[in-house]
């Protein structure tokens, strides 16, 4: 289903694309889990960024991109990996013949399992999409039983109840409370019984950075969990291996 | 006035204290060890940071529009504001600089667009080139952070910055206030301090010579006093804009239009419209999510548009 809904435009080729570009952080994880050596063109520079991506370490030596299209044209690629909706994308695509697929957003871990299937058929490897799926329901076989718990990010926000980090959150055995901005004396007050704070660019200072540094936070009596924050921008692929390290993180 | 000022500001500070998301009176009768960390961890600093970064661009504008001559001048249009922000957020995202960092980040920025301003518009400058001269840094330093948000490290981090720039004094912390504090309140008394001397440089730069008060000497001192004012609070709070205007228009038909008699009354009016405008964000309805700096923003600029049309 995914297949029709994502958008594709160009001329179709059965062949396996040799030169395979990704203009997007979360494309270019599902590509740098399924692509064989020599087969990726350029990932985008924040796919290769290590604070932004867990699988940066696997892009090392690979060309990047800014995530415009116009800038790999001359990379030649056979195909152009992209998310989310991008119009202007699709239409140059169309009139320069480049074969483009915009995958929309996931919405659930079945879903990501659907793109990294799809993506692996794409490049031509088929079992890297399918040893995907098999580790996603080897977790979903083995999820302990869900406990109330709060994800939360810097400034006090945190992912709806019923998302795609919520999602994979269950498969670590944490049931999230509640979504949305939440402020701290709420948390100080009705504090969650597992609090999983979302940890982002921590080196950086900024407003979510201080807040998530504020005293306060650091004095609740809860179990605290850190999740690395770079898995859950996209929730993708690199996902399995960041709730293995929750439940381990939870089990001490 | 003063003594009304005050008043208005403890009154404020009691609500400030009272008003959040969670009943602190119910909240003591059943845990009175949260509820004391509640009130110290969290309602405290926020109030004393609504209080002093309210005080200090309060003063400031009084200060700017008494030093430029101009009812238009403050930090908002000279360029402080802006080079804080642009300052601290070059201090905090590029350099991977801490609290400190960030406040030094403002600081410098603050004081780095007055003397800026203060070269550019020369020396002797009359008060409209002084303020042109204001703009034209505020516009520079504007087209500054444009570039710093969008060489921003990632799409997330643009979104932190813009946030951030919005200013707020949401979950705020100890070590903030403790950060913040003094080196307002030196800014403040600074400009305090300054008050005769600008009194007397009213009388025009002639006349305040021929008394002893020497341009140069009160320059230096009251944009160092503005730096501190307006860079520390903008380093730990964000961007609060208009307070430095409106204010000093407020106080001083009290004060007989005396500019420096208005610093006084300015600072305490800056604090109880900052508070008042901190505990209209918290009444707001969640959902709304409401900026502190947009909500002063949103007061300010027609407030701004008044005192233009009133001049025609």
């Amino acid at each position: 289903m995914l297949a029709f809904a994502s958008m594709t435009t160009g001329a179709v080729s059965a062949a396996t694309p040799a030169r395979v570009v990704s203009l997007n952080l979360c494309t270019d994880e599902y590509l740098l889990l399924t692509a064989r050596p020599g087969q990726i063109a350029s990932i985008s520079r924040l796919g290769a960024d290590e604070q932004e991506s867990p699988l940066a370490r696997q892009a090392r030596g690979l060309a990047t991109n800014s995530g415009q299209l116009s800038e790999v044209i001359e990379q030649r690629p056979d195909l152009v990996l992209t998310m989310g909706h991008d119009p202007q994308g699709v239409a140059l695509a169309a009139r320069l013949r480049i074969r483009l697929i915009a995958l929309p957003y996931p919405t659930s871990p079945a879903a990501v399992v659907a793109q990294v299937q799809q993506v692996a058929a794409l490049v031509g490897n088929t079992p890297a999409g399918t040893t995907f799926a098999a580790r996603v329901a080897a977790l979903t076989a083995s999820a302990p039983k869900a406990q109330p718990g709060l994800m939360i990010g810097g400034s006090g926000l945190a992912p709806a109840m019923d998302g795609l980090a919520a999602g994979w959150l269950r498969l670590a055995g944490i049931a999230q409370q509640q979504g949305g901005q939440i402020s701290l004396e709420r948390l100080l007050v009705q504090p969650p019984p597992i609090l999983i704070r979302n940890v982002y660019r921590r080196g950086q200072l900024s407003g979510p950075q201080a807040w998530s540094q504020h005293p306060a936070l650091r004095q609740l009596r809860v179990t605290q969990v850190e999740a690395d924050g770079r898995a859950f921008l996209c929730g993708g692929a690199a996902m399995p291996a960041e709730i293995a390290r929750l439940r381990k993180a939870l089990a001490t | 006035m003063r003594t009304g000022l005050a008043l208005l500001c403890a009154v404020l500070a009691l609500a400030s204290l009272a008003l959040g998301p969670v009943d602190l009176a119910a909240l003591w009768a059943r845990d009175p060890e949260l509820a004391r960390n509640l009130f110290i961890e969290l309602r405290l600093p926020r109030t004393g940071l609504a209080l002093l970064i309210g005080a200090g661009l309060g003063a400031s504008g009084a200060a700017a529009q008494a030093l430029f001559r101009n009812p238009l001048a403050s930090p908002d249009v000279l360029g402080p504001s802006s080079g804080a922000a642009l300052g601290a957020v070059l201090a905090g995202y590029f350099l991977g600089a801490g609290v400190i960092g960030m406040a030094i980040g403002g600081l410098a920025g603050a004081g780095l667009s007055l003397l800026l301003l203060l070269a550019l518009a020369g020396r002797g400058a009359g008060a409209t080139r002084l303020v042109l001269a204001g703009v034209a840094v505020s516009m520079l330093l504007g087209v500054a952070i444009n570039l710093a948000l969008s060489l921003a490290p990632s799409p997330f981090a643009l979104y932190d910055l813009m946030f951030w720039l919005m200013g707020s004094l949401n979950d705020r912390s100890l070590p903030q206030l403790a950060l913040a504090a003094p080196l307002i309140l030196i800014g403040i008394v600074l400009l305090l301090r300054a008050a005769p001397a600008l009194d007397t440089l009213a009388l025009g730069e002639e006349v305040a010579q021929s008394l002893g008060v020497g341009l140069s000497a009160v320059q230096a001192r009251v944009v160092l006093a503005i730096a501190l004012a307006t860079g520390a609070g903008v380093a730990v709070a964000g961007s609060i804009g208009f307070i430095g205007l409106i204010v000093p228009h407020l106080v001083r038909p009290f004060v007989r239009h005396r500019p420096g008699a208005a610093i006084a009354p300015s600072a305490l009016a800056g604090a109880a419209l900052l508070s008042a405008a901190d505990i209209a964000v918290r009444l707001l309805p969640a959902a709304l999510d409401l900026r502190l700096g947009v909500l002063t923003a949103l007061i300010g600029a027609p407030f701004f548009l008044c005192l233009i049309m009133g001049r025609r």
